[in-house]
C-alpha cells in the first residue's frame, strides 16, 4: 500500500469528505503528528492533511490543511534535512527538499486552492505528496549511509 | 528469550563478489543479517555484521566455514564472535552532529572524541575520509552523537571551537534532531 502510487479523487464527494475526516482524526489523535497521507491509513487515494501550527521550524503556516489531488506547481532549490516517518519506525534519514513551493489541489469545499508554503510546512507537504506517489523518505535519502536509527536517541 | 547472534567482521583488498560470497556462507548456515556496515576504506573492503543464527550454530563453526569457503579465495581476514549480552537501548540523550574538515595531522579524532567523552557524549556513528593525496591532503570527520540531558551543549560547543583553532581545522557542532512526519 505505501509503495504504490495512489488513484486520483477527481471529485470531492461524500467518500472524499469522510476520508478527510479520518485523516484529520488520525493526525489530531496522534498528538505529535504534523501530517497524514491517505495510504498511511490504508486508503490508496490522493489525499493528505497537514498542520504545522506551533512547530519551531515552521515559517509559513496555513493551520489545518486538507488537499485532494495535490500538484506541485513550482518549487525552489532543495535543502537537506533529517526526516522520519510514523509509518517507518526506528529510522530517520537525510532528505533534500525544496525550501519553498507552490501547491494546488482540491479543498474540502471541492474548489481548487493554492498554497505558497516554505520551511517546515514545505517539507511536510513534500513528504505527504511523496506518500501519494508511493514514495517513502527512504526512497529519497541523499546517500545510503545517511539513514539512522531513531531509537538510539530515545 | 534471547535469540542467538554473532558479530562477523571481514576485511580484505576490495574486489567484486565479496559481499555475495560472505553472505552466501551466512545464508547456508541459516543466518539472518541484521544491522550491518560495509564500506571501502582506502581500497580495503571492511564488513561488520550482526547476524541472527539458528540455535546450536556456533561462532567457531561459522568462522571456520567462512575462512575455508571464501577467506582464501577472496583474500579476507574473517572473525566471528558470539554476542551474548542484550545491549538494550543506548544511553539517553539528544542527537547532535559534529563535522570537521581541515589539513590532516595525527590526533584529530582522538582530541575530538576525548572532548566528547569528557562530557559523557556517546558516539553512535563516525566516519572519516582522507581527501586527496600527498602532503597537502585534507581530512573530513563526520560524527553523530547522543548528548546527555545534563551536559552543557553551549560550553561543549565553545570548547570544540577552541580545539578547532588549536588543531587548525574547521569544526561544526549542531543539534541533529529529525522531524517525524
Amino acid at each position: 500500500m505505501l509503495a504504490v502510487p495512489c488513484a486520483p479523487i477527481g471529485e470531492v464527494d461524500d467518500v472524499a469528505l469522510s476520508l478527510a475526516r479520518d485523516l484529520l482524526d488520525t493526525m489530531r489523535g496522534a498528538g505529535h503528528s504534523v501530517g497524514v497521507a491517505a495510504p498511511q491509513i490504508g486508503v490508496s487515494l490522493r489525499a493528505f492533511c497537514v498542520d504545522v501550527t506551533g512547530h519551531r521550524k515552521a515559517r509559513s503556516c496555513h493551520g489545518e490543511v486538507v488537499l485532494f489531488d495535490p500538484v506541485i506547481v513550482e518549487s525552489s532549490a532543495p535543502e537537506i534535512g533529517r526526516e522520519g516517518c510514523m509509518s517507518v519506525p526506528d529510522l530517520t534519514g537525510d532528505v533534500a527538499r525544496a525550501t519553498s513551493l507552490h501547491v494546488r489541489g482540491l479543498g474540502m469545499d471541492g474548489e481548487l486552492h493554492d498554497y505558497d508554503v516554505d520551511a517546515f510546512e514545505a517539507r511536510a507537504f513534500q513528504h505527504e505528496i511523496d506518500h501519494l506517489e508511493g514514495l517513502l523518505f527512504l526512497d529519497r535519502v541523499i546517500a545510503d549511509d545517511r539513514v539512522f536509527r531513531r531509537r538510539m536517541y530515545r | 528469550m534471547i535469540v542467538p547472534h554473532v558479530a562477523v567482521t571481514a576485511l580484505g583488498n576490495d574486489r567484486p563478489g565479496i559481499v555475495a560470497a560472505v553472505t552466501g556462507v551466512l545464508v547456508r548456515h541459516g543466518g539472518n543479517l541484521e544491522d550491518t556496515a560495509m564500506t571501502n576504506l582506502g581500497g580495503h573492503f571492511a564488513m561488520m555484521l550482526v547476524v541472527e543464527v539458528p540455535d546450536g550454530e556456533s561462532a567457531e563453526a561459522l568462522e571456520r566455514s567462512l575462512v575455508d569457503e571464501v577467506g582464501a579465495e577472496m583474500g579476507l581476514t574473517v572473525a566471528v564472535r558470539p554476542i551474548v549480552d542484550d545491549p538494550g537501548a543506548g544511553p539517553e540523550g539528544a542527537p547532535w552532529a559534529v563535522s570537521l574538515y581541515g589539513a590532516d595531522r595525527p590526533g584529530i579524532v582522538h582530541a575530538v572524541a576525548q572532548k566528547l567523552a569528557d562530557y559523557g557524549a556517546n558516539i553512535v556513528d563516525l566516519s572519516t575520509r582522507v581527501i586527496g593525496r600527498g602532503p597537502e591532503h585534507a581530512y573530513v570527520l563526520l560524527m553523530e552523537l547522543s548528548l546527555p540531558a545534563n551536559a552543557d551543549a553551549d560550553q561543549l560547543g565553545d570548547e570544540l571551537s577552541a580545539l578547532a583553532a588549536e588543531l587548525g581545522v574547521e569544526i561544526h557542532f549542531r543539534p541533529d534532531d529529525a522531524e517525524i512526519l
